[in-house]
């Protein structure tokens, strides 16, 4: 099963995009957490998450895109360039961050010159940067007109009725990914850093029913099956975007596991659930806006470090790699206050810079890896448990 | 950071320069001269300054009144506010007991005046934990702060979400590691409609309330009103300038740019500013009058617009640099304001602000509607080819003001204005305006060398036949 996903993982039109697609279906790209995926579905659609992975070159990336601007968003340029997302039907781009959010003039712009590259239904979707009364009221609005634009190009209707459907089919993913939190968290370990990171992504790269009759299937068997993180740190990944597997295996090649992340692509879009009771809308713009941990949304970075902290002793993290792809500022800035706090709870940190894409630089990732490990293999065996009194006093404190 | 870096602190610093330099000219020639030689790193950019005349003598004034406020701020019983440059002073001028300091002012004067700019205090941004590609133009600034080289501010007002990242980035981290309240203007992806104006209304109300709360007292209204009073009357000096400034060959010299840009942007609303752009029109006016450029010379070579915005390196030689090369400087796009009235506006009323000062809530929306114009705030929220965006106001600009090519600058960690300055370029091109992407730090020389800079824009200059 997890095979499978991994596949879905993998690659971008995947075999449950083909039949999704071969039925007819629709399906529309998107850029970021804040884009409810309930009301594409709602509207009979196929959300898709855009990604950037199999880039080989960057030739379109860095011909619209400036050199100072982060790979992801480049990286999707690219496979949107050459063709490889031709088989959206729709995009939405919202300002995630900044370079993010100008995917969307070069998007548009570079299918001018490689043709038929931009799908029919294309749209900017602006989302507030702070969770307040009127910014919730505000995005609502905004749903509300995605709502509209949708119905209109894809000539369907979004009733109250189907939204309350989509997010309770949403929320049971949900709920099923926190039990494979549970799982992760959990002294034995039954799966992989990578493997839970192919569920991760496969959870926005199919059809959402197909995903969690797998997932209940996955939960299942790793109920029973055996522990694969004997002797392993145990560590938790955060900073940007990251959705390569690749990656986590270098850092499980080193000699641990990750049982936990916060990032993007990752374990972000789960941790509450959209309440079902009041108007969906309303739901859905009160629940992504104020249960956000990504650092657009400023000054919020307590209630941030509050949730990490809560992750650590949960997931009774050994150490926590702080990455971020270079420049993304918003993480790369908040790693360093991370770093600080978390370190003085007594929690062994590790920042490292990095590319999206295609992993060119394993060798020095590797290598960094190797020496936090060494560092940590000294440090006490688990936060959660052994943590000295006076780090445990600093974690209270923090 | 060396230890003769932490000898003094920055605020002070950049007082002692300024506050010396504007009185130089109080003495004769001879004094004068002499004072030059002993202020062999930035004597280019005072000198350029001061040979303006009286304009140049009071704004140094006006920056020598600012500095002594930020410097002296806790000896006064007063509160600092420490920001960026998107929001506008008027509020906090409008308070008795506040005092804002932006980080970009202070970066650009410290760029300008030490030997060797900021980079010290950038750097030490990066060993607090900031990332090495954050945006020059806070760290030059913030560094100090972190470091403990200035006056500690009491509360950060940030206007950048929505706008650019790394400048709302900057004041989340200080906020952090200084442990200082920090409030953050935000703002939706357009610009114009009653939802947008709404919205914008009622965060600025709220950053009223945290103002007041922090500063520890009440918005007076007739210190408000006073404020925008003054406000607007600069806003028609203004007008008149811009009107003036399409004139061929442009009338106003190069160095006014940034008075004009720099006076808004530090001293909006005071006595002060208005002082200084009277004098600025009449000089304007007399070399309209007599059909002169603005340059040292009287001659206009070619017409600059930056369309983004300025360099700043050490001894402000970019100025320097273009007065002797006879290069008419037009507003530079990005530090564009939107007064009603305002000739590149024309025909697009609907994205400029107007003040109204009848009532407390009518000064209020004034303000927030001043806000959500501001440079940057303006331009740079949504697509750069929506309405109002920064093409639009490059194209409207071009139009009106003729520049013979233009020239971007940013900084490295623009990620903004990077992820489309290669379309505003192309744009540009096929609208006929030859435009130079620069690959340099406006706030940091180390990325690229001034002369390198000076090199590209007389390179592009020659290839492009603007001049022969």
């Amino acid at each position: 099963m997890i095979g499978t996903m991994r596949e879905a993982a993998q690659n971008l039109q995947n075999a449950f995009v083909r039949e999704w697609k071969k039925d007819g279906g629709k399906t529309v790209g998107y850029s970021c957490t804040f884009i409810p995926e309930e009301i594409i579905h709602a509207a009979g659609l196929l959300p898709f998450r855009l990604r950037g992975i199999g880039t080989t070159s960057m030739s379109i990336g860095d011909s619209y895109f400036g050199a100072v601007n982060c790979s992801l968003p480049k990286c999707i340029l690219q496979l949107a360039g050459q063709g490889s997302y031709t088989f959206l039907d729709g995009a939405i781009i919202t300002n995630g961050c900044d370079s993010m959010r100008r995917l969307e003039e070069c998007w548009r712009k570079a299918s001018e010159d490689h043709r038929g590259t931009l799908p029919e239904y294309y749209e900017y979707f602006s989302v507030p940067h702070k969770s307040v009364d009127y910014s919730v009221e505000f995005y609502e609005e905004e749903l509300r007109n995605m709502v509209g634009t949708l119905e209109r190009h894809f000539r369907c209707t979004v009733s109250e009725q189907s939204l309350k459907k989509s997010i309770s089919l949403y929320n049971k993913g949900r709920t099923l990914l926190q039990k494979l939190d549970e799982l992760r968290f959990g002294r034995d370990v039954p799966i992989s850093g990578e493997d839970a990171m192919a569920v991760l992504i496969a959870a926005h790269a199919m059809p959402q029913e197909r995903f969690i009759e797998m997932l209940e299937g996955v939960i299942e068997g790793l109920g029973k099956a055996p522990s694969v993180s004997g002797g392993k740190k145990r560590l938790m990944l955060m900073g940007s975007a990251s959705d390569d597997m690749d990656f986590i295996h270098v850092i499980e090649e080193a000699g641990a596991i990750v049982v936990a992340d916060t990032v993007c692509y990752g374990s972000r879009t789960y941790s509450a659930l959209v309440d079902e009771e009041s108007d969906p809308l309303h739901a859905l713009s009160s629940h992504y806006l104020k249960h956000s941990i990504c650092p657009r949304m400023l000054g919020y970075y307590r209630t941030r470090l509050s949730y990490v902290m809560d992750l650590i002793r949960k997931a009774r993290v050994d150490g926590v790699i702080l990455q971020n792809v270079r420049f993304c500022d918003l993480h790369g800035s908040e790693n360093g206050i991370f770093e600080r706090d978390l370190e003085a709870a007594g929690i062994p940190c590790m920042r490292l810079e990095r590319e999206y894409g295609p992993l060119t630089e394993t060798g020095r990732i590797s290598m960094r890896i190797d020496a936090f490990m060494e560092r940590i293999s000294t440090h006490c065996s688990s936060i959660g448990e052994t943590t000295s009194d006076a780090a445990r006093t600093r974690q209270q404190t923090i | 950071m060396k230890r003769e870096t932490r000898e003094y602190n920055l605020d002070w610093m950049l007082w002692s320069s300024v506050v010396s330099g504007s009185k130089v000219m109080d003495g004769t020639d001879k004094e004068y001269q002499a004072l030059l030689r002993l202020i062999p790193n930035f004597r280019g950019i005072i000198d350029t300054i001061l040979r303006q005349g009286e304009p140049g003598r009071l704004f140094m004034k006006m920056g020598a009144e600012y500095l002594d406020d930020i410097k002296a701020v806790h000896e006064k019983g007063k509160k600092l506010c420490f920001g960026t440059f998107v929001a506008s002073k008027d509020l906090f001028y409008a308070f008795d007991n506040v005092v804002p300091a932006w980080a970009e002012i202070l970066t650009v004067f410290a760029t300008m005046m030490m030997r060797k700019g900021t980079a010290e205090y950038m750097d030490y941004c990066c060993e607090a934990g900031f990332t090495e590609t954050s945006c020059s133009a806070q760290r030059g600034s913030v560094g100090a702060y972190l470091a403990g080289l200035a006056e500690k501010p009491d509360f950060l007002v940030c206007g950048a979400p929505g706008i650019c990242d790394t400048n709302a980035n900057a004041m989340q981290f200080m906020s952090e590691y200084l442990d200082i309240p920090l409030f953050q203007l935000t703002f939706p992806s357009n610009l114009t409609g009653r939802r947008i104006t709404d919205y914008q209304r009622k965060d600025y109300r709220a950053l009223i309330a945290f103002v007041e709360e922090h500063a520890g007292s009440r918005l007076d209204e007739d210190r408000l009103r006073s404020v925008l009073a003054e406000h607007r009357r600069q806003d028609e000096i203004i007008n008149e300038i811009f009107d003036l400034t399409r004139l061929k060959p442009c009338p106003m010299p190069p160095i006014f740019n940034l008075f004009l840009y720099a006076g808004r942007l530090q001293s909006s609303g005071r006595k002060s500013l208005t002082a200084l752009l009277e004098s600025m029109l009449r000089v304007v006016r007399e070399n309209a009058k007599a059909g002169r450029a603005g340059t040292v010379s009287g001659r206009e070579r070619a017409r600059l617009l930056m369309c983004y915005i300025d360099h700043y390196t050490t001894d402000g030689r970019f100025w320097q640099w273009v007065d002797s090369q006879d290069i008419s400087l037009l507003p530079t796009l990005i530090f564009t304001f939107f007064n009603r009235g305002i000739n590149y506006a024309e025909e697009r009323q609907d994205q400029t602000y107007e003040i109204d000062t009848s009532t407390m809530d009518a000064m209020i929306d004034s303000l927030a509607d001043i806000n959500s114009r501001m440079p940057m705030v303006k331009q740079l929220r949504g697509p750069y080819d929506a309405a109002g965006m920064w093409r639009e106001d490059l194209f409207c600009m071009t139009r009106l003001m003729k520049p013979d090519f233009a020239v971007y600058l940013g900084s490295m960690g623009c990620r903004n204005s990077y992820g489309v300055n290669k379309l505003i370029q192309r744009d540009a091109e096929r609208f006929g305006l030859p435009t130079l992407l620069l690959f340099a730090d406006a706030f940091d020389d180390r990325v690229a060398s001034w002369e390198f800079c000076v090199e590209k824009i007389s390179e592009f200059m020659h290839v492009r036949g603007i001049v022969s």
